[in-house]
């Protein structure tokens, strides 16, 4: 017995051996290597208190190799031999020992921080990203909930890193050089690669994005940002050849607040470049008769609200006689007064009186319903306003505004929408007019999805060239039913933005899963024990939980697979002065050699000009005075 | 010719019709010609010019993109990246004094402070140029943040 108890303990002690032999080598390699381990322990550190990722580690190490390429340049020119040179960092280290041996330590550390200073930044990198997949697969950490505090105190160190680097008030420009758009400074990046500023390719627009976000949590900043950024991007392709940019912003909500929306986004927008910004109704109309007759027909008969059953019946009655309306002879009408003069039995018969006996039978059918009808229209389009009866083309402008408002008049938005989205898709559509990059942005989406069907739209977009962006206040206002919401969002391959949503699941479940690490350790009594499973595990992509508790401004955009959590940075637009243009402006010529100078079309919208018959006398030029210019 | 400057009005995006209409007044009173003086019958034309240019939104959206569009000539093989570059210079200072100067400065006088140690400590080592090498380095990395973006972006 006290044999075995005697070979027990003899065992042991050799383990221990083993280990503490382990560790004075360990320490021994690492004080030997004290540049390298200084730096790393400091990298790692600094990682760990700040938030950084070890990718941001990495790429500073590879910026510093510059140091080092500068100190083998200056060795090769000192020694003169390759072997000297080759041997410069151990020469360097032996100085440098040897002046830490002799406290000039300040010395020893310029001495040998060009190699010191990558390398140990390196390093340090790969020990941060060991210890953080560590604890996040539970292999580190003195108690079970380790990984969860870890990973709430790393996020709050990350999301704080994030809003440092907006302060700096050139980290997130509203445009970058390369086509990309910047949106905001990167929080923490899962599946995919880490970048301080996280910027989406300008392309990528094109194929559709979503927006979800409560209300109050920085969604309009997000759009605002992303139009400017997709404008800037689109006007400088649009100067090597492609089609100038054009969007259209629908704000579904209104409201009081939507006018200084609107007056904010023109500002941006204007910083980056576009040079007419139209805000409808307030400042420009549009008409909506200068879309195709039977395009108009079914546009205008999908305003009004028609039930099923027996109401299909005097639904087709008004389709019918819509179409006989609009595609009367003489041509389409040219304004809601001349249609509503139309819904006329005998203006109608008279434009069918020759040769027409089809629509003629049509119409003695219809005969008693077209007053009705006419009533009907006339109420309507009453209601939608002036501002949709032109004039105005949507090509007058780089940009519009559209407010509809959506909270006090929801019906009268719902059929603006309708004629907006129509007018858009026509616009893109069109191939007698110069085409252009479309962009249709319908904020807060919700406040008239019940009848746009926008998801048609937005598949047709692909094949138009019309980027779509919808945004809602949650997954619920994105469509009318699960069915709407899914088509939206599955098919927003430009990616999806999520807010801080009360109900953001269906939105995680796009993004999907990642495989992860999974600890198990065998408990002894209330301790852990030494004894334990690893297995893989699935877990999501983008965290509800973690999208539930953003802040205002923080987004999390899942695209393809991954997510990227990030801080968006206020758009705003350089506070430069822009100098004076040294001469007339020239516009260069098209590929076909015509010249391409759409900028100076005349819109069609008047501007007021001052009387050119002399200037006028003093006491008319000067009204009362308002405002100063700071 | 630029009608911002005619009015006296910085070219930038956030004018009001307020702010136009106000300095619209106040060249108009120094130049019009009714004045006993004579007024400057040339610059209150100009100026008169640049007010109807100004006074609406749409207006003042048209003149500060041909003044940008003339900013920014990336389409014009004429003009090459010598001249690309010497316009970024041109603005270097407006984008300094409207970025984060003072921490520039600190930034500027650690990164100094650090490579005349190196000079002065270790002079000859090749280490020495190493070390100023990536003082100067970390200096241009971590200052373009701290510059205003140029116009347009």
């Amino acid at each position: 017995m006290l044999a075995i108890l005697r070979t027990l303990l003899l065992l042991w002690l050799v383990k221990q051996a083993f280990r503490l032999l382990r560790a004075l080598l360990i320490a021994a390699v690492l004080a030997a290597a004290w540049p390298v381990t200084g730096t790393a322990a400091i990298a790692a550190s600094a990682a760990w208190a700040l938030g950084w990722p070890p990718a941001r580690l990495y790429r500073a190490a590879a910026w510093s190799c510059l140091m080092a390429a500068v100190y083998a340049v200056a060795a090769a020119l000192r020694y003169r031999a390759w072997r000297a040179v080759a041997l410069a960092p151990v020469t360097s280290w032996q100085q440098a020992s040897g002046l830490l041996i002799h406290g000039r330590m300040l010395q020893a550390i310029l001495i040998t921080a060009p190699v010191a200073v990558p390398a140990g930044l390196a390093v340090g990198g790969v020990a941060w990203a060991w210890r953080t997949a560590a604890v996040a697969a539970g292999r580190a950490g003195r108690h079970a909930f380790a990984p969860a505090v870890f990973d709430a105190r790393q996020w709050k160190r990350q999301a704080r890193a994030a809003r440092g680097l907006l302060a700096a008030p050139g980290s997130v420009p509203l445009a970058a050089r390369s086509g990309m758009v910047p949106v905001g400074a990167v929080i923490r990046a899962i599946g995919c690669r880490w970048t301080p500023v996280l910027a989406v390719p300008a392309g990528w627009f094109a194929r559709h994005m979503v927006i979800i976000g409560a209300s109050g949590t920085g969604k309009t900043n997000l759009m605002i940002r992303l139009w400017a950024g997709w404008y800037a991007a689109a006007l400088a392709a649009s100067r090597h050849g492609k089609p100038r940019p054009l969007l259209a912003a629908l704000d579904c909500k209104g409201g009081p607040d939507a006018r200084a929306k609107a007056d904010r986004t023109r500002r941006v927008l204007r910083g980056v470049g576009a040079r007419r910004i139209a805000i409808w109704p307030d400042e420009a109309t549009l008409s909506l008769w200068t879309l195709p007759p039977r395009d108009l027909a079914v546009l205008l008969h999908q305003m009004t609200e028609h039930g099923d059953g027996a109401a299909a019946y005097y639904a087709d009655m008004t389709q019918a006689v819509l179409t006989l309306a609009v595609g009367a002879p003489p041509g389409p009408p040219g304004s809601a007064q001349q249609f509503l003069d139309r819904l006329d039995p005998g203006w109608l018969e008279d434009a069918y009186a020759t040769g027409r006996p089809g629509e003629l039978a049509m119409l003695r059918a219809a005969r008693p319903h077209v007053g009705d009808i006419q009533l009907r229209y006339t109420t309507l389009l009453g209601r939608l306003g002036p501002a949709l009866d032109g004039p105005g083309r949507l090509a007058d402008a780089d940009a519009w505004y559209f407010i509809l408002e959506g909270t006090s008049e929801p019906s009268v938005a719902e059929a603006q929408a309708m004629a907006l989205t129509e007018l858009i898709a026509h616009a893109a559509t069109d191939r007698r007019a110069e085409p252009r990059s479309m962009l249709l942005a319908a904020d807060d989406y919700s406040a008239v999805s019940r009848r746009v069907p926008l998801s048609n739209l937005y598949e047709r977009g692909r094949s138009l060239g019309l980027g779509v962006m919808v945004s809602a206040q949650s997954w619920q206002g994105l469509g009318k039913d699960d069915d709407e919401r899914y088509r939206i969002a599955a098919t927003a391959d430009g990616g999806l933005w999520v807010m801080q949503t009360p109900y953001p699941e269906p939105l995680s479940q796009l993004a999907g899963t990642r495989r992860v690490l999974e600890s198990a350790r065998k408990l002894l009594g209330t301790a852990w024990g030494d004894e334990g499973t690893t297995r893989i595990q699935h877990a999501w992509t983008a965290d509800p939980d973690l999208i539930r508790r953003l802040h205002t401004g923080q987004a999390c955009y899942i695209h393809r697979g991954t997510a990227t959590f990030v801080h968006v940075a206020r758009p705003k637009p350089s506070p430069l002065t822009l100098p004076a243009a040294a001469g007339p402006l020239t516009v260069p010529p098209a590929r076909d050699g015509r010249h391409q100078d759409h900028r100076r079309d005349a819109p069609t919208v008047p501007l007021p000009a001052i009387p050119a018959d002399g200037p006028p006398p003093l006491d008319d030029v000067l009204g009362p005075a308002k405002g100063s210019v700071p | 010719m630029n009608p911002f400057a005619a009015l006296g009005l910085p070219a930038r995006p956030g004018l009001t019709d307020d702010q136009v209409r106000a300095a619209w007044r106040a060249v108009a009173a120094a130049t019009h010609p009714d004045r006993d003086d004579g007024g400057d019958p040339v610059a209150y034309s100009a100026a008169a010019a640049a007010y109807a240019q100004l006074r609406t939104g749409w207006g003042r959206s048209e003149a500060l993109a041909d003044l940008a569009a003339a900013y920014v000539p990336p389409a014009d093989p004429a003009i090459g990246p010598a001249a690309s570059a010497w316009q970024a210079l041109v603005i270097l200072p407006a984008r300094i004094r409207h970025g984060r100067p003072l921490r520039l400065t600190v930034r500027a006088v650690i990164a100094a402070a650090v490579a005349l140690l190196a000079v002065s400590i270790i002079p000859g080592n090749p280490s020495a140029p190493a070390v100023v090498a990536g003082a100067g380095l970390w200096w241009v990395l971590t200052a373009r943040g701290d510059l205003a973006p140029p116009p347009g972006r």
